[in-house]
């Protein structure tokens, strides 16, 4: 009996995709984890798309329907797999491919496949997506300790509970956030700017769930769907007139991928997007000076993904004192931070290598404070500018605006 | 244990639908390869230089033998794709539903709005334009080329052949002079520049991100081989004065350079190079769906799928 590869996890889309490849090689360059950090052709782009192809043609082309299918050794199966987990789906080589391939699609498919043919995901994973499946969070964290963050949050700032009250906002923390001990102050922070400008705000409080990111970036999307529908479940108990997040991860997420789920009752918006609308009408005004010099790291998900750009200068480019300075590779050119698509928990030396790079972007622009509004982009930052014992200080975009909201003492 | 057996595909038994749902997309299929090659061979060709009619025949026979295979090179990789996330039937059947949406949509405002998309993303190929200018201008130079040499000969076989348009024929007629000669020349001379810039980056300058193997030279190299000796072909003719090629040859201008560094007897020559350069051109065609040179027709399809279908990958 034959035995084949099952394609069918791959969308008509991508196949297609597979043959328009030019293989001119654009995308070899940029890329974070194939040409920068490695310069290991099957890890680019064009590696993966020619490796896959031709295991495809060896299966299902021609030659095949003719003579039947060749067997794919193991090893060679494997390789790919690893390989295509070493990709942080930054999109770089969709910003750059002159055939204008919808690369990011490809990957996030491409990983579905390598999923349903038992190719993925890496072992080192798994710890990620037993916690994600048992625990609604990919820390290991129980679910009771969802809404630990706000505790320390002063009286001035309330939390609403957006599940007994209905609330005009609907803050969507995310996991990282939420119980992440050096990332909760992005959490924080966002309450504070909410509270500051008068939004009646609450949150899932325990209830949130994990949004799937995690699970759908590693490929095992069918697995996300439940937890996407009891999202959107909570979501439309709550009722909100908008859903705000702060994490670029879970932006992305439930702006572009819940709708092929089920339908929002709300529409989701980045943080850096609402509050620059607050700044624009007046309802915000930083007022306290940071005499700083500030890059912005666009996240992978935000940027590039979304294309979510202007909104978080805007921000920086408000605050008194604030000298907006971009990196020599910022907006759709931005190099990422390496630590998405799950490269930081299966391939952390890679992963810092990476941001490793970006924090030289920085340092060669002179920039003093480098912010985002990612919490990924923030820790693998954090920790790239220590272990590079570099002067520069990392800030969440909330953060920093929280600075000059603040009332001078 | 091996992967595969997690990732059995199961064997299904055809049922009773499986033949009648491959009839109704080869029997449409073959008919139309019948009906291309009756048109390849019905066609008069009264126009046509060689002399000797049976290396006219033995072209037409490849260039049949070649379109079959050009078509079902296309039609099987088509079928590939079609084996994507959604199948519920058989490819062919998803493939047939496919046509059928892409009948409709030649009728649809969508389709408009993505001709406009088509020229600007893949025959301008604006997004090269900003990468690098030179591999914009080489790529521009060898698709403009190709598809104004594909249009030329599109309307010169049906002014010869179908409509028997005189200034066509005539030896002095302006389509004759404009489109026959210069049309050609600078189609081909266009191609001829976008080659010989891949070339030299490919097999001269080598820059890091290019990676050379069959498939890239081998496209290259047939393209060069079949332009290149387009214009030998016209040099010969126009040095050896074989009849057609004795008045107004400058219009032929790289064709008419060539042959002043040809022998006058170089044109007893002609029929044979008159088929070889045929047969590699026909050839050509049917290399193209196994070649890299099949992404000039899917790269548009693949960019515009979701403008056309609308959800990402979403086919019938």
């Amino acid at each position: 009996m034959k035995r084949r590869l099952d394609i069918s996890s791959l969308n008509v889309r991508a196949l297609m995709s597979y043959d328009a490849c030019m293989r001119c090689g654009e995308c070899t360059e940029t890329c974070p984890t194939g040409g920068e950090a490695q310069d290991v052709e099957i890890v680019t782009p064009r590696g993966k798309i020619l490796c896959l192809r031709e295991f495809i043609r060896r299966q299902y082309g021609i030659k095949a329907r003719l003579f039947g299918p060749k067997t794919i050794a193991d090893e060679d199966l494997r390789e790919l797999s690893e390989r295509a987990y070493e990709c942080t789906i930054c999109g770089q080589c969709k910003t750059v491919c002159p055939a204008g391939l919808d690369t990011i699609d490809m990957w996030e498919n491409m990983r579905e496949f390598l999923v349903v043919n038992g190719l993925g995901p890496l072992p080192a994973h798994e710890p990620l997506v037993k916690s994600i499946e048992n625990y609604d969070n990919p820390w290991m964290q129980p679910r009771t300790q969802r809404s630990r963050w706000s505790k320390r949050l002063g009286k001035e700032v309330t939390v609403g509970d957006s599940l007994n009250q209905p609330h005009e906002i609907l803050y969507f923390v995310g996991c990282t956030a939420a119980y992440d001990p050096n990332i909760r102050a992005m959490a924080e922070n966002t309450a504070r700017v909410l509270a500051h400008a008068g939004a009646d705000f609450g949150t899932l409080g325990n209830d949130e769930g994990c949004c799937g990111s995690t699970m759908m970036r590693t490929g095992l999307s069918e697995a996300a769907e439940g937890m996407v529908l009891k999202n959107i479940e909570r979501f439309e108990q709550a009722s909100p007139s908008v859903v705000v997040t702060s994490c670029a991860g879970c932006y992305k997420t439930l702006r572009q991928d819940y709708p092929r789920y089920g339908r929002l009752p709300a529409p989701v918006v980045h943080i850096a997007e609402f509050v620059g609308g607050l700044i624009d009408s007046g309802k915000v005004s930083p007022v306290v000076r940071v005499d700083k010099t500030v890059s912005f790291h666009d996240p992978c998900h935000l940027g590039r993904h979304v294309g979510l750009y202007d909104a978080p200068r805007r921000i920086i480019e408000s605050i008194p004192g604030a000298r907006l300075v971009e990196m020599e590779r910022s907006r759709e050119n931005a190099r990422c931070c390496g630590a998405g698509g799950g490269v930081k928990t299966a391939f952390p030396k890679l992963a810092d290598d990476i941001s490793g790079m970006r924090v030289a972007d920085a340092d060669e622009v002179g920039c003093e404070v480098l912010t985002t509004s990612c919490p990924f982009c923030y820790q693998s930052l954090k920790s790239a500018i220590a272990s590079r014992g570099s002067e520069m200080e990392m800030v969440d975009l909330m953060e920093l605006l929280w600075r000059s909201l603040q009332t001078p003492r | 244990m091996s992967l595969y057996l997690a990732t059995l595909i199961k064997a299904d038994m055809p049922d009773g639908r499986y033949m009648s749902e491959k009839a109704w997309l080869y029997v449409p299929f073959f008919a139309f390869v019948v009906l291309v090659s009756a048109v390849i061979l019905l066609l008069p060709y009264d126009t046509v230089y060689v002399r000797d009619e049976v290396y006219l025949y033995l072209f037409l026979v490849t260039v049949v033998v070649c379109t079959a295979v050009f078509l079902l090179g296309t039609l099987y990789n088509m079928l590939l794709w079609m084996h994507g996330k959604g199948l519920v039937t058989t490819p062919e059947r998803r493939l047939l539903r496919l046509s059928a949406k892409a009948l409709r949509l030649l009728f649809s405002r969508a389709f408009a709005k993505a001709i406009a998309v088509f020229v600007r993303d893949s025959l301008y190929i604006s997004k090269l334009r900003k990468l690098s200018a030179t591999r914009w201008f080489m790529h521009v130079m060898i698709l403009g080329g190709f598809l104004m040499m594909f249009a030329l000969d599109l309307i010169v076989t049906l002014s010869l052949d179908i409509l028997r348009y005189g200034p066509m024929i005539d030896e002095g007629g302006w389509a004759k002079l404009w489109i026959r000669d210069v049309g050609f020349e600078v189609a081909g001379a266009m191609m001829l520049v976008g080659l010989s810039i891949a070339a030299v980056r490919r097999f001269g300058l080598k820059p890091k991100i290019v990676r050379t193997e069959l498939p890239d030279a081998a496209s290259i190299l047939f393209l060069f081989a079949v332009v290149a000796g387009g214009f030998v072909l016209e040099g010969m003719g126009i040095a050896g004065a074989i009849p057609g090629h004795q008045e107004n040859v400058e219009y032929s201008f790289l064709g008419y350079a060539l042959s002043s560094i040809m022998p006058a007897s170089s044109g007893d020559l002609y029929d044979e190079a008159w088929l070889v350069h045929g047969v590699m051109s026909a050839l050509l065609i049917a290399y193209i769906p196994f070649s890299k040179l099949f992404h000039m027709i899917v790269t548009p399809i693949a960019v515009e799928l979701e403008g056309l279908l609308g959800d990402k990958g979403a086919v019938p």
